[in-house]
């Protein structure tokens, strides 16, 4: 099931730094309040790998894992869904099933190709 | 005992029979050792075994020594010997052993993929099968770019390494490569398959059982044993972020530079007086960049002084003249050990084959996590 996206990202109330995941300080200035924002607009893909030897447990070849930046400087790592990545390319978050763990299904970032 | 898949030795076999070379090369007879670092990072997950230190400790009949397992991912053989360097440098212990070991093939290749990953970020990175060969293949794609490094010269690593591994009879692959059979022939892509794209499996450290061991103690005691001596002249060790995504320039391995600066502030030394290194090529990138950000050469340089040959054994600065992780091997916690082990031999004069032409200093680098905790080691002649 592809579900919306609803990644939490943490902007540090003191100097507005941004951080995904949580921090409990934060890695610009040590501040302890944070507001939760959401990723804005579209992700740019800024690095990515065609991963071939997977772990136990994902039982498949090709797997496209990047690091993507959101326009209001979100960071996050996810799956992304095409079989011709390229950096700097337009795409759109989604959540979808991406590992089990201990025989549960996780769910995480899923990108899709957008214009 | 090479590095290679150990197949009827036990991680306690192959620390035990290191930690006896170590006594045994320093003279230590029946002189008591009164502290015993182990590092390892996963035996609980590998071997099902914990506790290894303690257990060393029995295995080799050091009672009432003090034991303990330090984990630093790949790094925890520089970890222990920083503890085992700050127990001597504290009055803490006279005679120390430092031993590193891991046995990682005991399980199938997917399963020890699985358990080497469990260092990545857990919620935003393994959750995607985020491996470190995908940590380094991202970091690979942008430090490329950037600093216009090809394919080429990934191999020259490669083939400098497999090289230099076939004069060493403790690494894991005494083979000789070529650029032939691993980039430029029609089929080289079938002996040397994508693993995470850009990088491919000759830019992949092997995956290894072997441990490591050396003995640290007090100048006083060192000249008793009539040993050349070689000291720990500066050791440094820096962190960086956990997951990738977080730093602002993913090429900047801060940490690397860190740890270097102060393990050469505490030596008193320069790169430019450093005449043999053991870096941390656990992917062929790696070696480049770490030449750059440990400061052998500026940003964007490292590539071309590989492919001008100045860091061949016989070059102006010799790197991973013992095949590095590329060739010796990987056995995790043994890594560490293993590069200072390395440097002594070389600056004993005891390398054998590959032997670097008369060096004084010595320098290592080991780097754990995704670069994330790495530790920086300098050694050097005495007199």
């Amino acid at each position: 099931m592809i579900k919306k996206a609803d990644l939490t990202a943490y902007k540090c109330r003191a100097c507005g730094h941004v951080m995904y995941p949580r921090h409990d300080r934060c890695l610009n200035c040590n501040g302890r309040e944070f507001d939760k924002i959401e990723p804005q607009g579209k992700a740019r893909l800024l690095t990515y790998t065609i991963l071939n030897e997977l772990p136990w447990g994902i039982d498949e070849r090709g797997r496209v894992i990047g690091i993507v930046e959101f326009e209001n400087g979100v960071r996050a790592t996810g799956l992304v869904l095409t079989e011709e990545p390229k950096v700097g390319m337009k795409l759109a978050a989604t959540m979808q099933p991406v590992r089990v763990i201990s025989g549960i299904k996780t769910y995480g970032l899923a990108f899709e190709p957008t214009k | 005992m090479p590095f290679e898949r150990h197949e009827y030795k036990s991680l306690m076999d192959l620390l035990a029979v290191a930690s006896l070379r170590a006594m045994d090369d320093a003279g230590l007879g029946d002189r008591p050792v009164d502290a015993v670092y182990v590092g390892n990072m996963a035996s609980g997950l590998f071997n099902h075994q914990v506790s290894v230190a303690s257990a060393l400790v029995d295995r080799l009949s050091l009672m009432p020594a003090t034991a303990e397992r330090i984990e630093n991912g790949p790094a925890s053989g520089g970890s222990a010997i920083k503890n085992g360097f700050l127990a001597v440098a504290a009055g803490f212990a006279d005679v120390v052993l430092v031993a590193g070991g891991e046995k990682m093939r005991g399980v199938s290749g997917p399963r020890s993929t699985d358990i080497v990953s469990a260092m990545a970020q857990p919620d935003v990175e393994y959750i995607y099968g985020v491996t470190l060969p995908a940590l380094a293949g991202m970091f690979a794609r942008l430090y490329m770019d950037k600093f216009r490094i090809t394919p080429e010269h990934l191999a020259m690593v490669t083939i400098k390494n497999h090289n230099n591994g076939a004069l060493n009879p403790y690494a894991h692959i005494q083979m000789i490569v070529t650029l032939e059979g691993i980039l430029t022939h029609p089929q080289a892509k079938f002996n040397n398959p994508v693993v995470a794209d850009p990088l491919r499996l000759y830019d992949c450290c092997p995956v290894s059982d072997g441990a490591a061991a050396v003995i640290l103690t007090t100048e006083e005691i060192a000249r008793q044993l009539k040993k050349p001596l070689v000291k720990i002249a500066g050791i440094g060790q820096a962190t960086d972020t956990h997951a990738l995504q977080e730093r602002s320039d993913p090429t900047d391995l801060k940490a690397v530079s860190c740890a270097a600066e102060r393990a050469f502030a505490m030596a008193g030394l320069t790169p430019k007086d450093v005449d043999v290194a053991e870096l941390h090529d656990a992917f062929t990138i790696l070696e480049i960049a770490e030449s750059e950000h440990c400061g052998f050469f500026e940003k964007g340089e490292g590539a071309r002084a590989l492919a001008a040959g100045e860091t061949q054994i016989t070059g102006s600065l010799p790197i991973n003249p013992s095949g590095g992780l590329k060739a010796r091997g990987h056995p995790v916690g043994a890594t560490g050990v293993a590069q200072v082990v390395e440097l002594v031999w070389q600056l004993r004069g005891e390398a054998g084959k590959r032997q670097v032409k008369d060096p004084e200093v010595g320098f290592a680098v080991n780097f754990g996590g995704f670069g994330n905790n790495v530790v920086a080691t300098v050694v050097r002649r005495e007199g």
